[in-house]
């Protein structure tokens, strides 16, 4: 009997990509508003801070936030599952347990967030106590993500550190190779997370002025560390530099900077549009340095193509209806408050 | 075998079902909350009932907490389980559903998005719009479990889709329409027992005894619902695969047993507790229910993926991660050359792919203790009839020699000295022994592959001839190994049969 293949792509390799770098950006925007945000929360110097309407006003958020981190994380993940699951897959068997406590910890962080946020009369000792739990859960998660999927990248580390150990507690040990991308993504949350803090306290000069310090001094930080992760990548960094990767690059660096303009002038529309361009083009390189560590070792596009379009317009139609009743429920929930108000 | 082994000292049935029912346990009751809590309040709204608007505003603030929080991130760990433990499934799967499961994605968004809303305007926004509101989650819910069931009904019975490879053949497949009235039944009586729960720390004792019967009526008709659903979905699964449940491995059928207990025990628990004394309903009481409700729900989970055994994706992939369609190559390359990942110990490689997924030496489904006192030739044997044994195993497909490495590989972890001293027994007993450990994996006295008839009434020449010749009885059975005390125990324990001796 001729069973059907499953090796195929059931949509243009393009399309998939687009659908993935789109939701990625939307996961870390979320992400980066949570971590930033805390960061921001426990280390920014501002007096009587538990009782600001705007500190408080972000910490009642974080857990929405969550949900929408987890929301928007489903998708990315499912589609690079589709296009890499050879590499996806063994680098997180060879480093198992330290993936599959990412969803404990998820969970944990989660609730704690959800405590931070139903503490009554906000208060250091609790609030700032689940906070910062709930961050080093985030820490763990997101490393644990940097190092199984730049361990996916690698073949030939991967295969090696199985030959050694097959109990799925082997961390990807090249940590030179993701430890500033890392820290990288994480100052780069921290921009993320002072541009919320700034728009939300715009009214008020002590959390602007917290949000604006942040904002520049971890865009700048980030970009050293961006530059630090360039050199890390030795051997394909000629081939970087020679793809589309160094113009997302040079417009990510140039977009950020303007930002800081419109930052300082309270223009938060604007920052936002270029700071969002700015996270599309870091993640598009992230997705070129991807293909590049790959090459020769495994070409997506070499993956046969197997259309399946009457789900894909199902899934499309499907799309535009979640769009367009979610964002029907919003103006019912801030139109009916505002008018109750 | 294109994937890394994870050699993992836990079963994977049990790192599976760790997180798989404990997630299908809260998703299902994030559906029929979902529609339990739309329905209350409408009928609350109607006779103005600030008490049931209060218990369901109270109901929604544990509902987000259970559904949003510990549902949603499950559900993630359901991909992270089954790529560590199947990833060859997970690709097929992937593969053939990606958009179905994107399709899924945007009523998750939905849902999530319409569940925080309905907790967060309780008192914020009109009654309408709030209800509306709550009828936007139930539907995105529903939708949810209805593309997630057509994809967990594809393992079990993929139906035309063997032959088309066509998206929908596979979706909407022999056991969809069946599973997903079951599962609604579910989730109807999940939210019933979630809302008894939150009902019986009431402390007005006339609100208690109100709430307790409504919440009560819902588990009933959960109930009410799974029951010829049940029957139905157990009558759409193909009838070669029920039989052999009945008569070769009998674990599901154990499993919806006991699945069909719990339901009863929840029957009683809510006529006595829900019906008749419903201001008995204590916390224990519905802490209990929920025990059972898990219960009946992990019975039925536990039916569907033990029923199909040997597959993980019917009569396309077997359990262990070996595909149907390339039977030919495994029979002509052997095992070894398929795995990409090696670790230099043959033995322990082809152990993992081939064995590992359902079995562990000592732990999960241990080998040990169906080996120990026996030899490699007999391992080896075993291994390459697997098939034959009485349970649904994965055909052994490589070669000889690697039959003869993984047995060399269990071999070394067992128990190794002779049977009679691993069990100190003699006689009759020990015959009965050696039968059932060399024997009784394929032959049960009266039962399964019964030759109990064949063995009476020889002669100790006869019983001699037919253990020195045991090997060429038939193709995949191993040759007798054991040692002359075992032989003439075994043929003691042979003659007390013709003596109407205990089988």
């Amino acid at each position: 009997m001729n069973l059907p293949t499953y090796d195929f792509l059931s949509a243009p390799l393009w399309l998939i990509t687009v659908l993935h770098i789109v939701t990625l950006t939307l996961h870390f925007l979320a992400m980066n508003f949570m971590v930033g945000g805390i960061v921001i929360i426990l280390f920014g110097k501002l007096n009587d801070k538990w009782n600001n309407p705007v500190i408080q006003k972000l910490i009642k958020l974080f857990p929405t936030a969550m949900a929408a981190t987890v929301s928007f994380g489903v998708a990315p993940l499912l589609f690079i599952q589709l296009v890499y699951p050879k590499q996806i897959y063994s680098a997180s068997i060879i480093n198992a347990w330290f993936w599959l406590w990412i969803v404990g910890i998820a969970i944990i962080s989660y609730y704690f967030l959800y405590g931070a946020a139903f503490t009554k009369k906000m208060a250091l000792g609790r609030s700032s106590v689940y906070l910062a739990l709930a961050l080093i859960g985030f820490l763990y998660i997101s490393f644990v993500y940097s190092s199984t999927l730049s361990m996916g990248e690698r073949p030939d580390i991967y295969k090696a550190l199985y030959a050694r150990v097959q109990s799925g507690i082997a961390l990807n040990p090249d940590i030179g190779s993701y430890i500033f991308r890392w820290m990288h993504m994480l100052l780069g949350a921290l921009v993320v997370g002072a541009y919320f803090v700034g728009w939300l306290g715009k009214d008020d000069e002590r959390v602007f002025k917290i949000g604006k310090t942040f904002y520049l001094w971890s865009m700048i930080i980030a970009m050293l560390l961006g530059l630090v992760y360039l050199f890390t990548l030795k051997a394909i960094l000629v081939a970087f530099m020679h793809s589309a990767a160094i113009w997302f690059l040079f417009l990510a660096f140039i977009l950020s900077l303007v930002s800081l303009y419109f930052y300082s002038k309270k223009k938060f529309y604007t920052t936002g549009i270029l700071m969002v361009i700015s996270l599309l083009s870091m993640v598009s390189i992230r997705h070129i340095v991807r293909l590049i560590h790959l090459e020769g070792i495994f070409n997506p596009a070499t993956t046969p193509m197997k259309a399946q379009w009457s789900i894909f317009i199902v899934f499309l139609i499907c799309f535009l209806f979640a769009v367009g009743i979610i964002w029907y429920m919003l103006t019912l929930f801030f139109t009916k408050q505002q008018q109750a108000a | 075998m294109n994937y890394p082994f994870w050699d993992v000292g836990i079963g994977y049935g049990i790192l599976m079902a760790s997180i798989a029912v404990i997630h299908v346990f809260v998703s299902h009751f994030a559906i029929g909350g979902g529609m339990y809590l739309v329905i209350a309040e409408i009928s609350a709204r109607k006779r103005n009932d600030s008490m049931i608007l209060e218990y369901l505003q109270k109901l929604s603030k544990f509902f987000v907490l259970v559904t949003v929080v510990f549902g949603a991130v499950t559900g993630v760990g359901i991909w992270f389980i089954i790529g560590l433990l199947n990833p060859s499934a997970t690709e097929v799967l992937i593969h053939n559903f990606v958009w179905g499961w994107a399709t899924e994605w945007t009523f998750f968004l939905i849902e999530i998005t319409a569940a925080l809303l309905y907790y967060y305007s309780w008192k914020k926004i009109s009654a309408k719009a709030h209800m509306f509101i709550g009828w936007v989650y139930f539907g995105a819910a529903w939708m949810s479990l209805f593309i997630i069931n057509g994809i967990v009904a594809f393992m079990l019975t993929p139906g035309k889709w063997l032959v088309t490879g066509n998206f929908w053949d596979g979706f909407f497949n022999p056991t969809f329409w069946p599973s997903l009235w079951f599962r609604t039944g579910i989730c109807i009586l999940l939210a019933g027992l979630y809302a008894l729960l939150v009902a019986s720390l009431s402390k007005n004792k006339d609100f208690k005894t109100r709430i307790i019967r409504y919440n009560s009526l819902w588990v009933i008709i959960g109930l009410v619902i799974m029951v010829p659903t049940l029957y139905w979905y157990w009558h759409a699964i193909p009838s070669s695969i029920t039989t052999a449940a009945h008569q070769i491995m009998t674990m599901p059928i154990e499993a919806i047993d006991l699945a069909m207990w719990f339901a009863g025990a929840i029957f009683v628990l809510i006529i006595i507790f829900g019906f008749i004394l419903p201001r008995w309903h204590h916390f224990v009481i519905a802490v209990v229910l929920m025990l059972l409700g898990l219960g009946t729900f992990g019975g039925f989970e536990w039916m569907r993926e033990s029923i199909r055994k040997p597959y993980v994706i019917e009569k396309y992939m077997y359990g262990n991660g070996l595909e149907v369609a390339k039977t030919q190559q495994y029979e002509d390359e052997g095992y070894l050359k398929q795995i990409v990942f090696r670790t230099g110990n043959d033995g322990a490689d082809l152990y993992r792919h081939a064995c590992r997924s359902c079995h562990t030496i000592n732990g999960y489904r241990p080998l040990a203790p169906a080996f120990n006192g026996t030899d490699k030739i007999f391992i080896a044997g075993m291994v390459k009839g697997a098939s034959a044994i009485k349970s649904k195993m994965p055909p052994f497909m490589g070669t000889s020699q690697e039959a003869n490495l993984i047995a060399d590989y269990i071999y070394q972890r067992i128990d190794q000295r002779p049977l009679n001293e691993v069990y100190p027994l003699q006689g009759v007993a020990l015959g009965k022994k050696v039968f059932e450990i060399r024997c009784g994996k394929c032959h049960v006295m009266g039962g399964y592959q019964d030759n109990s008839e064949s063995l009476t009434g020889l002669s100790d020449e006869d019983y001699n001839d037919l253990l020195d010749n045991a090997g060429d009885l038939a193709e995949q059975m191993p040759p007798f190994t054991g040692s002359d005390i075992e032989r003439k125990a075994l043929i003691e324990y042979f003659k007390s049969l013709d003596k109407g001796g205990e089988k």
